[in-house]
């Protein structure tokens, strides 16, 4: 399984590569992590003409965090993994992805552009209202996640001239607990179906909630089971009916891991265990 | 008498020193001055008729050297299949596909460049024009009226019908008829097992070397029977075997896959022929799971007709054997054992099971390990598990009271086989005490009323080793032998070299079959060599590695070794001065008995003077080595039993493992470590395809939908539980040594013993596990359908 | 070839000279230009760990990267581990507790059960499994793996 053949650049800024972007048109890949990509290349699914290694802009690898977090779209999911400046949720989701020799090459740039439906982390960073920069010949523009997946899948609604530069993660409100679950077959393994929350409570009356959903058709946030959530009394029952909500509006798919019904059903067990993890005093920062 | 001080023992393994430094030669290790690689147009099509292929464009790409379709082939044979059972229809291996293709996958082309990448390139060039055909890849409905035909000359898809008669060797004859009108109760049982296979880690591969001067082909390849591939290779090539030379490098991983003959050993050895350079195949992952032969699925329907008491009167049943598109080289025999193991270690000598080889447009089924021994242990322990259901015995008792018993030995098997010797009943009371049963039971009821679903899975088994005795296979119309030869030299120095047809696939069979020979010679292992691997070298091999056949090449060891121990008494004897009768070999010297220090030869100073030629007795001739062929007087039977302890989770459908435990009977063992190592390795594939591991074939389109390890699964770390083991030793008292084959016994019972604990943790629901791979999704919903019913 | 580079890789504490086309993977580089074929290809998609290195002491698939990628890193492959006439702990342990058979799987496995256990010194079976399950053994069903590593984790932590 070899790839086709490309030509090859490797840009050492920003400005390098958005140049190198706009010359070599919409027959270039964007070389990150590689760990999504290659196994394309090497499948010949993927046969661009010029591929754009960005590996060598430095400038793209950062992780600051002051309040809210900061994050150049080149950092690696392992330093985002060890560093102290890593959001809570971040932080569950993370050693979920892949492997280790994955995680030391893949990039949070590069999972967001990617946008497989079965990945964690664009439906955690939904879940936390994060933003994406992405910068182009022209100039740069900022957008949400969820703006930036709509409800595409292996791709996203940007265009072929712009390239992920940093992401930015705001700081969570006082009290903000989180929850994680994912089904998967194997460990590491692409989800099946996978639930990350973000809730605030007070007393024991959830103030507000952000459910994000992956391993359907796209990732999404569960806005219905969000508005449910809202006044209820943290209990069993509350989340079952969270539960029952996220299973209906969940955009389900199936394939011969899991199908639809199967998987559109784990939603609704997943969003009862990751409220239940959240509101576990110990477990759920 | 000599004493044992190598069988036995967990000799280090003399294969890791090159492996664990990276220094291992692999099949793409290897690469002569001036090769060239090539690669395979497949068919992207389940069913289609070829209309034409132009080869232009690939031919004028930069740097490919030869392009071969069908029409290059001519005068070229196919492989055979190797078991033709009485009525079986005609099916072979063709080198590349003929006027239509049958699978996706197919060959259609080979494309022979400078590099792979550029042989890559040139694959898209070739262009085959296809007319697509209906296709069929369900195996019930290709045997319905209506279904496409795949193979025209079988007139439909069922290539064989074989009824097993239900008569034993001593000619005695059961009634089934009788039995099931008998019978209290009759079980029945529909399984459906999944199609899985070996998927090795290294995947497939040859180097072809054309020496144009001597005129001899050099073919560096897995093979795992190689003198069997170099003979039918020279009958496909039309050349003659002296023309061949096969040359096996380390093998990574093989569990019966590589036992076959695949069309690209014919059609890398074309390429060198006719470029007159090294020609290079790598079969790569995407391939491997097109191209490298699948195992087990099969739809099997049985019924058990029981006393009330629990007593089996009779089995019957049908199996359906997905074939694939065509027969490969076992063909139909995985579904032949089947139905030979179906009867397992129980007293049931009412049988009847009517095999059917079954044709679809699917990668041809072939040798995987278990060789569908599997499948037959799976479709009678679930029965066992339905009928203790329905009879409300517990499944341990209901076992008990049917095992065929120690003293029962040799036993007549209603499906015509002998099983040597055995102790059922103890292998069970073994695993039971391990799991601590009684104990178990009370915790489930506790566990249960927490919401924790635990369940207890049995699975025993019987294990039809050391394949087996030539004029048996013979009359199983088993077109090749089941011996294997060994020649052992003793050099001038006193050491020992041991040539072996062997093949070794991972599991030791260097260090194995030098622990034989340091043993019954009494020599350190060190002075041991053991060489395999050469077809021009070594003896030749009637059925080759198979995981369940280091016990034939054990015995042929010995047997060499005892001429060589008779021969150097002779020697010694005239040496000493002495009567051969009064002369022994002992401890490695050779001494007159009594006689102590002053009456003794060291082995070297015997194979010395053998050399040197000068007082060898009359009737014996000068050197000291021998050559033993060992057909085995009969097949060998090991058995076990294994238990699992599973939690469901019920919501999600997922299974943990709590706990597993194995006892395991393969006779005399040579190596303890490197047993222990087969079992867990056997095992880890028995719980891949219980659990994991599924070829899927989209029913719509025909296409092969696993075509990645992202979606065939196999087991990682996480999906398997630690292994307890425990050994019971039973020496076959037919095969020398007592040694018993034992390398695929591990997967054998994994699946029914798992799916007997799903059934068993899910008992409030009454779900009846009857499908593998047992999957979170399937799980789920039989709980729906069993909730839904209620 | 006209898209032919030429660039410079750090392996095994040498620098090596290599003559490539972009497209050809790192494992292809360090298996055919260089010679070191100790690092396996089981898949060519990421998915088994068999050609397992490390780039700058952190375990990377070999076969998804691009050879010119690694210019100006230090890779390490399972011929870079140990001395000739003295083996690493780790290889050592693997052969005395019998965790490799084919050994196929066994250089990457080695490399990644290093990477692992520098990370953690003194691992359960649970975490050692949890650790290394990224990489894919077929002979041994894992449980020798899982003995090898631990114990080459006591005679590392000394």
């Amino acid at each position: 399984m070899k790839p086709s053949r490309f030509d090859y650049s490797a840009p050492t800024t920003v400005d390098e590569a958005v140049a190198l972007i706009s010359e070599k048109g919409p027959d270039a890949k964007i070389l990150a992590g590689g760990q999504s990509l290659v196994p394309l290349l090497n499948f010949r699914l993927a046969r661009p003409e010029s591929l754009i290694d960005i590996n060598g802009v430095d400038e793209l690898d950062y992780v600051s965090a002051n309040g809210s977090m900061v994050i150049g779209g080149l950092t690696r999911l392992t330093t985002l993994e060890e560093s102290n400046s890593t959001n809570g949720l971040m932080a569950k989701a993370l050693p979920h992805i892949g492997h280790r020799a994955i995680r030391n090459r893949g990039t949070i740039g590069g999972s967001l552009a990617h946008n497989d439906p079965a990945a964690e982390l664009p439906a955690v960073l939904m879940v936390l209202n994060a933003e994406v920069t992405a910068t182009s010949s022209t100039g740069e523009r900022t957008m949400t996640v969820s703006e930036l997946v709509g409800e595409r899948f292996f791709e996203t609604t940007l265009d072929d001239s712009e390239m992920i530069t940093e992401v930015q993660v705001p700081a969570a409100g006082v009290g903000t607990r989180y929850g994680f679950a994912e089904f998967s077959r194997r460990h590491g393994d692409f989800a099946i179906a996978g639930v990350a929350i973000a809730i605030t409570v007070t007393g024991s009356t959830v103030e507000s909630a952000a459910i994000g959903a992956f391993g359907g058709a796209h990732a999404v946030r569960l806005v219905g089971a969000e508005a449910a959530l809202v006044g209820c009394e943290l209990a069993d029952a509350a989340f079952a009916m969270a539960g029952e909500t996220a299973a209906a509006e969940f955009p389900t798919t199936s394939d011969i891991h899991g199908d639809a019904d199967y998987r559109r059903h784990l939603i609704g067990v997943l969003t009862q265990r990751a409220l239940r993890e959240s509101t576990d005093k110990e477990v759920g920062v | 008498m000599s004493t044992t001080t190598w069988i036995g023992k967990s000799a280090a393994r003399r294969e890791d020193a090159p492996l664990i430094r990276g220094k291992g030669c692999y099949i793409a290790d290897i690469a002569p001055p001036g090769v060239v690689q090539m690669a395979i147009v497949r068919s992207p099509f389940p069913h289609a008729r070829i209309n034409s292929i132009d080869t232009s464009a690939a031919l004028a790409l930069d740097g490919v050297h030869l392009v071969l379709t069908a029409a290059d082939l001519e005068g070229i044979g196919a492989f055979p299949t190797l078991w033709r059972l009485p009525g079986q229809k005609h099916s072979d291996t063709p080198a590349l596909a003929g006027d239509k293709v049958r699978y996706v996958g197919e060959p259609v082309a080979a494309v022979v460049a400078d590099t792979r990448y550029i042989a890559e390139d040139a694959l898209g060039l070739v262009d085959v024009d296809y007319d697509v055909l209906d296709h069929v890849v369900d195996t019930e409905k290709a045997i319905e009226d209506g279904a496409p035909v795949i193979n025209e000359v079988w007139g439909d898809n069922i290539v064989i019908d074989y009824t097993f008669p239900g008569v034993n060797a001593l000619g005695e004859e059961g009634d089934v008829e009788g039995a099931f009108a008998e019978a209290d109760h009759v079980v029945s049982g529909k399984f459906r097992i999944g199609r899985y296979s070996g998927i090795p880690l290294e995947t497939r591969g040859l180097v072809g070397v054309w020496d144009e001067i001597a005129q001899r082909l050099t073919l560096h390849s897995e093979s795992q029977v190689a003198h069997l591939l170099r003979t039918e290779l020279a009958g496909a090539l039309g050349i003659p075997e002296t023309a061949i030379r096969i040359l096996t490098p380390n093998i990574g991983g093989a569990f019966g896959n590589k036992w076959d003959r695949y069309p690209e050993d014919i059609l890398v050895s074309l390429a060198t022929m006719r470029l007159g350079r090294p020609v290079k195949w790598i079969e790569d992952r995407r391939e491997a799971f097109q191209a490298t032969v699948h195992g087990r699925e099969q739809v099997q329907e049985w019924e058990l007709a029981v006393k009330s008491d629990g007593t089996f009167l009779g089995l019957r049943g049908r199996v359906l054997s997905d074939q694939g598109a065509h027969l490969h080289s076992t063909g139909i025999g995985p579904a032949w054992v089947t139905g030979a193991v179906a009867p397992n270690q129980y007293r049931i000598p009412n049988y009847q099971c009517q095999v059917l080889g079954v044709g679809t447009n699917k990668t041809p089924n072939s040798t995987f390990r278990g060789f569908g021994g599997p499948e037959g242990i799976f479709g009678i322990e679930r029965m066992v598990d339905k009928a203790a259901r329905t009879l409300g015995i517990d499944p341990a008792a209901l076992r008990a009271h049917n095992y065929i018993q120690a003293d029962e030995f040799p036993y007549f098997s209603p499906a015509g086989g002998v099983y040597d010797s055995g102790n059922y009943p103890e292998a069970l009371s073994k695993a039971l005490e391990a799991v601590n049963y009684e104990e178990l039971r009370a915790e489930q009821k506790t566990l249960k009323e927490q919401g924790v679903h635990r369940g207890i899975g049995i699975a025993s088994y019987i294990h039809v080793s050391g394949f087996g005795p030539s004029a048996i296979l013979g009359m199983l119309d088993y077109y090749t032998g089941g011996y294997e030869g060994s020649t052992v030299k003793i050099d001038p120095h006193g050491k020992a070299t041991v040539y072996t047809g062997m093949i070794p696939m991972g599991q030791g069979t260097e260090t194995t079959l030098a622990q034989v020979a340091a043993d019954q010679l009494a020599i350190d292992i060190a002075d041991v060599r053991v060489v395999w691997g050469d077809t021009d070298q070594t003896p030749y091999t009637g059925f080759g590695s198979a995981g369940s056949r280091s016990n034939v090449a054990a015995a042929a060891v010995m047997k060499a070794i005892e001429e060589i121990k008779a021969k150097a008494v002779r020697l010694g004897a005239q040496l000493l001065e002495a009567d051969a009768e009064d002369v022994e070999y002992v401890d490695g010297r050779v001494s007159v008995k009594g006689a102590g220090e002053m009456k003794s030869l060291s082995l070297g100073e015997v194979a010395q003077e053998a050399y040197w030629g000068h007082h060898i007795p009359e009737g014996d001739q000068p050197s000291l080595e021998a050559t033993y062929v060992y057909d085995p007087a009969n097949f060998t039977t090991a058995f076990g039993t294994h238990i699992a302890v599973v939690d469901v989770d019920v919501e999600t459908g997922q299974i943990e493992f709590v706990k597993y435990v194995v006892v395991d009977d393969c006779g005399t063992i040579i190596n303890p470590l490197l047993v222990e190592g087969q079992i867990h390795g056997a095992l880890g594939q028995g719980l891949g395809g219980a659990l994991l591991e599924e070829f899927v074939y989209d029913s719509e389109t025909g296409m092969l939908l696993t075509t990645s390890l992202m979606d065939y699964l196999l087991p990682t770390f996480t999906d398997l539980p630690e292994f307890e083991t425990h050994q019971l030793v039973t020496p076959s008292p037919s095969s020398e040594g007592g040694f018993k084959g034992m390398g695929e016994a591990g997967c054998f019972p994994a699946a029914p013993a798992v799916a007997n604990a799903v059934c068993d943790a899910l008992a409030e629901y009454g779900v009846e596990v009857d499908q593998t791979p047992i999957t979170p999704n399937r799980v789920w919903r039989l709980i729906e359908e069993a909730k839904a019913n209620t | 070839m006209s898209d032919v580079i030429s660039f410079d890789l750090s392996v095994n504490g040498e620098l090596r000279s290599v003559s490539a086309e972009p497209r050809k993977t790192l494992a292809d580089v360090l298996r055919e230009d260089l010679g070191l074929t100790g690092t396996h290809l089981g898949c060519e998609q990421g998915g088994c760990g068999a050609c397992t290195v490390l780039l700058d002491g952190e375990v990377v698939r070999s076969c998804l990267m691009f050879g010119v990628q690694a210019q100006e890193t230090e890779i390490t492959t399972i011929e870079g581990i140990g001395s000739t006439g003295e083996l690493h702990p780790m290889q050592a342990a693997f052969s005395e507790y019998h965790g490799l058979q084919c050994g196929f799987c066994t250089p990457g496995m080695i490399l990644a059960a290093i990477d692992f256990v520098g990370r953690n010194p003194d691992p359960s079976a649970d975490e050692i499994r949890e650790g290394l399950n990224g990489n894919i053994c077929r002979c041994t069903g894992y449980q020798k793996i899982v003995e090898s590593v631990a114990a080459a984790a006591t005679e590392m932590s000394g």
